[in-house]
């Protein structure tokens, strides 16, 4: 079953459906949570995450992007953690951006490094930051140009799940 | 000693079921071997405080089982696994393990936590939601060892818990019993030789009501070396042992 | 977590992301997830009770469909020979002593098949058989009053037996609870019974003539104000309850 078959079994009450899909993200959740936060927090916010999960399943709509939103509830389910505890303890290093919640924005901002560290993190810095076509880029990173098109394509997807889901 | 048993004797009629038996045991694995009619179910009855003895003093987890307060005590740290547990079919899996751990005086608040533990322990996660009349013998074994861990017990009894159990299911038990065997009295009866080898500790071999033999598994096949029938070392022993009881 | 052969095992200590046991994770969600949730009914007992492994016991009676089948034949029989026949005395004294017997049997060794574990555990079996009493007599006398309103013979049974001996095991388990000692139960139900014979032979002679007789509802209502005199002891607020 995948991912969206799953939700619709949660949705109807099958535990073992949530079995299955913690199975499959916890792991993935749990390391990305663990950049911004300490084992025994990523511990409860995985907690909070799945039973998140497990009661939201019926507002999740099919051919969503499973993982954006199991990514959202864990990143919001944080935030709430992070708030709980008093003022974020990790200083902000550029102007804080108005009306973005600190501890939400740290934990964005260990998503975009995530996000953006690997192959997909060079492509991008030199597509958008650096501002070079296609060709050159291509011809940097010694690829084809409709591979550079693709990962791209990929950065931007996982970008756009980091910095808020299904919009 | 989390066990002290001294001259114990259990009759039924002129039947002699458990016969002079003297044990002291602390944490560790211990293995109960013997054919069948040995007494090896008596005398767990008699630890899980379901019998009393004929004669005979016992003394579990440092009380008296014969003071109805003290085996109340005993029995919230006890875990039982029956030779022949009978099931409620119309419960799940969750339901009988809930069941029990409120049985034995668990903390109301600690039950759920302490029910999905012992469920995923055994492996019964994917069922356990599913009515008891639909599960297989093995499963079935499995909640029966779940429901007699959940209460994170110090005295665990196991009347052969591997009936049912395919060969890498037996494997992960003894696993699971050397692990809780660290800090805990676990006494597995059994009457498959090979069960007790790499799990346990110590063993005790009984014979016609009597503990004839106690020592680790190495002594046991030390005791068949050149005698005794069987395909492997411990096996030999064991008929040695037994052989020689019976002469 | 500990048998991997199933092809979709969950994660174990051996997948820890950066340190984070995600077995331990999963208890906790599992735990809520497959949490049984007590119906009104069964708090209320735990209540009660004190404990709540005997509301459980209470609540399941009827789902042990084989026993519940097996005490609700000997009661709705032991009742049937009592009520609709010749009101001896002797008959009437002896008679919930035979119920008791036909219940223990059918929720203990011959039929309950988890009868051995069930003694093993802290909870007293003769405080569970006692509770098994209440609620099989209890749901016969609902079923009974239901079956009152077309049968005369049904509503001298259920007036005569089953709500009389719902009273006593009531009585019975509400001291038990209280001395924390199922003999004393047993004791201050079969004194409470006894009474309650012998004034409604005092009162009216004919044991099922106790619907239209007045004055022997005064056994009741003595059984009744001793239930709620022993349940509001027992509800006093007392420390280290969990």
């Amino acid at each position: 079953m995948d991912d969206d078959e799953l939700i619709a079994a949660l949705a109807a009450g099958d535990d073992t459906a949530l079995r299955e899909l913690f199975m499959r993200h916890a792991p993935w959740l749990a390391g990305r949570l663990r950049a911004a936060l300490p084992p025994p927090d990523v511990e409860d916010v995985l907690q909070e995450t799945f039973l998140a999960v497990w009661k939201g399943a019926s507002g999740f709509r099919p051919h969503g992007a499973p993982r954006a939103w199991m990514w959202v509830i864990a990143r919001n389910q944080a935030a709430l953690l992070l708030r709980r505890r008093g003022p974020v303890a990790a200083p902000l290093e550029e102007t804080p951006r108005v009306g973005l919640d600190p501890a939400v924005a740290a934990v964005v901002r260990a998503d975009i490094a995530a996000a953006l560290s690997g192959p997909e993190g060079d492509l991008l810095r030199l597509m958008y930051v650096e501002d070079r076509p296609v060709a050159e880029v291509a011809a940097l990173l010694g690829v084809p140009a409709g591979t550079v098109k693709s990962r791209a394509h990929r950065a931007r997807r996982m970008l756009r799940a980091a910095l808020g889901g299904t919009r | 000693m989390n066990v002290a048993l001294t001259e114990i004797h259990r009759s039924f009629g002129k039947n002699k079921a458990v016969d002079d038996v003297s044990l002291e045991l602390g944490t560790g694995v211990f293995g109960l071997l013997g054919p069948n009619g040995a007494g090896k179910t008596s005398l767990l009855r008699m630890l899980a405080t379901v019998l009393p003895p004929t004669s005979g003093k016992i003394r579990l987890l440092d009380r008296d089982p014969r003071r109805p307060a003290a085996r109340r005590e005993i029995r919230q740290r006890l875990g039982y696994l029956p030779q022949n547990l009978g099931y409620y079919p119309s419960f799940t899996v969750v339901e009988f393990v809930e069941y029990f751990a409120l049985l034995k005086q668990m903390p109301s608040s600690a039950v759920p936590k302490a029910v999905a533990q012992a469920v995923e322990r055994l492996d019964l996660g994917a069922k356990a939601k599913a009515r008891l009349r639909t599960l297989s013998g093995g499963m079935l074994r499995r909640v029966g060892i779940a429901q007699a861990i959940v209460n994170d017990p110090d005295l665990l009894l196991l009347d052969e818990p591997t009936a049912g159990l395919d060969p890498e299911q037996r494997v992960q038990l003894r696993a699971l019993m050397r692990s809780l065997g660290e800090s805990a009295t676990v006494i597995v009866s059994t009457h498959l030789v090979e069960d007790v080898g790499a799990a346990c500790s110590e063993v005790a071999l009984m014979s016609a009501g009597k503990i004839v033999f106690r020592g680790t598994s190495a002594d046991l096949t030390a005791r068949g070396e050149g005698h005794g029938v069987g395909d492997a070392p411990l096996e030999r022993g064991y008929s040695a042992v037994l052989a020689e009881a019976r002469s | 977590m500990i048998f991997p052969n199933e092809p979709d095992r969950p994660p174990s200590a051996q997948d820890s992301p950066g340190g984070v046991d995600l077995g331990r994770v999963w208890a906790g969600v599992a735990a809520e997830v497959w949490r049984r949730h007590p119906g009104q009914v069964e708090r209320t007992a735990a209540r009660l009770l004190r404990s709540p492994g005997l509301a459980r016991a209470l609540v399941s009676t009827p789902s042990l469909l084989l026993p519940w089948l097996v005490s609700t034949v000997v009661v709705f029989g032991v009742g049937a020979l009592v009520s609709l026949g010749p009101g001896q005395p002797l008959v009437w004294l002896m008679a919930p002593a035979v119920a008791a017997v036909g219940i223990a049997f059918a929720y203990g060794p011959g039929i309950d098949p988890a009868w051995e574990l069930s003694s093993s555990c802290a909870v007293s079996d003769r405080m569970v058989l006692l509770t098994r009493a209440v609620a099989v007599f209890a749901l016969n006398a609902v079923l009974g009053l239901l079956a009152s309103v077309a049968s005369g013979a049904a509503a001298a049974l259920t007036f005569g037996w089953l709500i009389p001996m719902t009273a006593v095991c009531a009585l019975a388990l509400a001291a038990a609870v209280a001395a924390r000692s199922a003999v004393v139960g047993a004791a201050a139900g079969v004194s409470a019974w006894v009474i309650t014979v012998l004034a409604g032979q005092a009162a009216g002679g004919q044991f099922t003539s106790s619907v239209t007789n007045a004055h022997a509802y005064l056994p009741y209502l003595a059984v009744a104000a001793c239930c709620a005199a022993i349940v509001s002891y027992a509800l006093r607020p007392e420390r280290g309850l969990q």
